[in-house]
């Protein structure tokens, strides 16, 4: 494919052993319309007067004008944005070129989305990605106008190749995905399905984001498949049972999940499909597994596996870099931020809304409540392990505490929590002890997670569960709050949902004890939360 | 260190074979662009930091070792 590239500074080392022709420099008066692709790519000059400066990058949006009406429209014409490499200004209050430069790539981007052959390259993304190496080597700029350390020529060329791969749309199509050691840790057939490591703490929570991940993928158009040596029975049994497995089988387009060999599994995936195997991304933590893909498919992709689940970001970075980047402003800048996004937009909802309530609703909340099960228990001791603010008694219990009050007959229910913005997985405990003679109950823990805070959730939930002892036939409830250096946070919840003072407080205060008779308890359910329990 | 320095030039400048005296007057290959990227590469095979006054006096695969020999690599 040749490329033809205006430059205003010396770039051939960056594109060596490419088919690239280069304009002179700040020269735009020739064109070759030969060439398959076209690119802007204009450093900023070394200018010191800013006056000046400002100027010359206005021209150059014009320039970039002009460029344009001479190109082919069936063409790519790629536009890079401007950085600014240098440092210490004199005035630092002076945000004249910062502005200029700023309404520079605005600008382009803005012209990029009316012409659908016009693209934007942003250069940032590569000098952010190349922190290591000094931007400019002073010493090949002075000599051979070079603004780009050629030190850095290496990594350009990769990176300029999966830019114009992304805007010449050449991702691939399909992920095929191991299980065992790949999806999650351990081996299904030997861990069983609450034994695979999969959500809660490392090394299951590296799994779950990694799943995470490979659903964006999904989001994005890219086809997930499996192929894995295991009982088909165990795995359709470990989707269906085990809640912490985030891919679900209705993400999986085609799977085989049997004890044939891969390549021949892979094959027949690629024509149920109808793809090419080219178009495969194949990802398995055993090497001799790749290393047999590699040599009988060799025009599938596969990359190495990380030895470690924590490098999976890392991993999956790569993998998006080099196969599945496409180019769309508006998607990628979405999946750039969703991160954040979930939070910061709650909290501008919340401006939006005079009327609390009416805020609350509007974020659609879910509450499930449900008693603890061998998928949650583990969960359930490391909330009690490290909840610290909101937790009413501190208790710190281990699974094996918590399997014995399943055991004993305690009520121990989780809230888990999800609104239109996202899910919060596990965040609300309460443990209860139950005297079925005496028609009373005891509460041992009440935690909940910090995130959840500052939506009333938190008294939906405890008024839902004395509801709910209130149907057993519990006359009486007991609870206590015991105060630590860290959760001062509730030391009126109690009161707050109308408990009252069994006995007298303490001076110090550090432990209050209440009680409740439940006939005198009336909590309404209100239509902000969608509450269910399973 | 010679031999690497000559397989060096017949790689940059793509050549089919390369003699010991190839200099910018017997090499057309031997451009300024391509004087650029052989001293890239020199620069980054042998470690070295040539300073731009010696960048400019190199006119042969000659001076190239010399300028190595001066910084003690053989």
């Amino acid at each position: 494919m040749k490329h033809y590239i205006f430059r205003n500074t010396t770039l051939e080392p960056l594109f060596k052993s490419q088919d690239a022709e280069f304009s002179g420099y700040d020269d735009i008066s020739d064109i070759n319309t030969d060439a398959d692709i076209f690119s802007w790519f204009y450093l900023l000059p070394y200018q010191h007067d800013m006056d000046v400066l400002v100027k010359q990058i206005e021209f150059y949006y014009q320039n970039i004008e002009m460029v344009y009406n001479r190109i082919p429209e069936t063409k790519f014409f790629c536009i890079f944005t401007l950085h600014n490499p240098f440092g210490a200004p004199i005035k630092t209050g002076d945000f004249s070129l910062r502005n200029t430069i700023q309404n520079f790539n605005q600008n382009i981007i803005k012209f990029s989305d009316s012409r659908s052959n016009v693209k934007v390259i942003d250069i940032s993304d590569f000098v952010s990605n190349n922190k290591t190496v000094d931007f400019i080597d002073w010493k090949y700029y002075f000599i051979s106008q070079m603004m780009i350390n050629p030190r850095l020529a290496k990594n350009f060329k990769g990176w300029f190749e999966s830019q114009i791969n992304a805007i010449i749309s050449k991702r691939k199509k399909c992920l095929v995905l191991d299980l065992d050691n790949t999806l999650w840790g351990g081996i299904l057939g030997e861990d069983g399905i609450t034994g695979i490591k999969i959500g809660g703490d490392y090394p299951g929570n590296c799994f779950a984001e990694f799943h995470k991940s490979i659903i964006e993928l999904k989001n994005s158009g890219i086809i997930l498949t499996i192929c894995s040596k295991n009982n088909k029975s165990d795995v359709l049994e470990a989707w269906d049972k085990n809640p912490n497995i985030i891919i679900q089988k209705s993400d999986i387009s085609s799977y085989r999940i049997n004890w044939n060999n891969k390549a021949q599994n892979i094959r027949e995936i690629a024509e149920e499909l109808n793809i090419g195997l080219d178009s495969m991304v194949f990802i398995d933590d055993n090497p001799t597994e790749r290393e047999l893909v590699k040599q009988v498919l060799p025009e599938v992709t596969t990359p190495d596996f990380p030895a470690h689940p924590y490098e999976f970001p890392n991993f999956i970075e790569k993998l998006v870099r080099d196969y599945f980047q496409t180019y769309n402003v508006t998607e990628e800048d979405l999946n750039k931020t969703k991160q954040y996004k979930s939070n910061s937009e709650r909290s501008a909802f919340k401006k939006s809304f005079d009327d609390f309530d009416q805020y609350l609703r509007s974020l659609e909340i879910d509450i499930l409540i449900q008693a603890a099960s061998e998928f949650s228990i583990s969960r359930i001791a490391q909330m009690t392990q490290k909840t610290n603010q909101f937790n009413l008694t501190t208790y710190r219990y281990s699974e094996g505490d918590i399997k014995k009050f399943v055991q004993d007959g305690y009520w121990v229910f989780t809230m888990a929590v999800k609104d239109k913005f996202g899910d919060n997985g596990i965040t609300g405990l309460i443990i209860i002890e139950l005297d079925e003679s005496n028609k009373t109950a005891n509460i041992d823990s009440l935690l909940l997670s910090c995130r959840i805070l500052g939506k009333s959730i938190e008294v939906a939930f405890v008024s839902y569960i004395l509801n709910k002892l209130k149907a057993h036939g519990i006359k009486e409830v007991n609870a206590k709050y015991l105060a630590t250096a860290k959760n001062s946070q509730v030391k009126d919840f109690y009161e707050k949902i109308g408990l009252h003072h069994a006995s007298e407080v303490k001076t110090d205060s550090s432990e209050k004890k209440y009680s409740l008779q439940l006939e005198d308890f009336g909590y309404k359910e209100d239509d902000i939360y969608n509450i269910k329990e399973e | 260190m010679e031999k690497k320095v000559l397989s060096i030039i017949k790689d940059t400048f793509e050549l089919e074979e390369v003699q010991v005296d190839i200099s910018q007057n017997n090499c057309i290959k031997w451009d300024s662009l391509n004087h650029l990227n052989l001293i890239l590469e020199i620069e980054a095979e042998f470690d070295v930091s040539f300073d731009p006054e010696e960048i400019g006096d190199i006119k042969s695969a000659s001076d190239i070792l010399s300028l190595l020999k001066k910084r003690n690599i053989n």
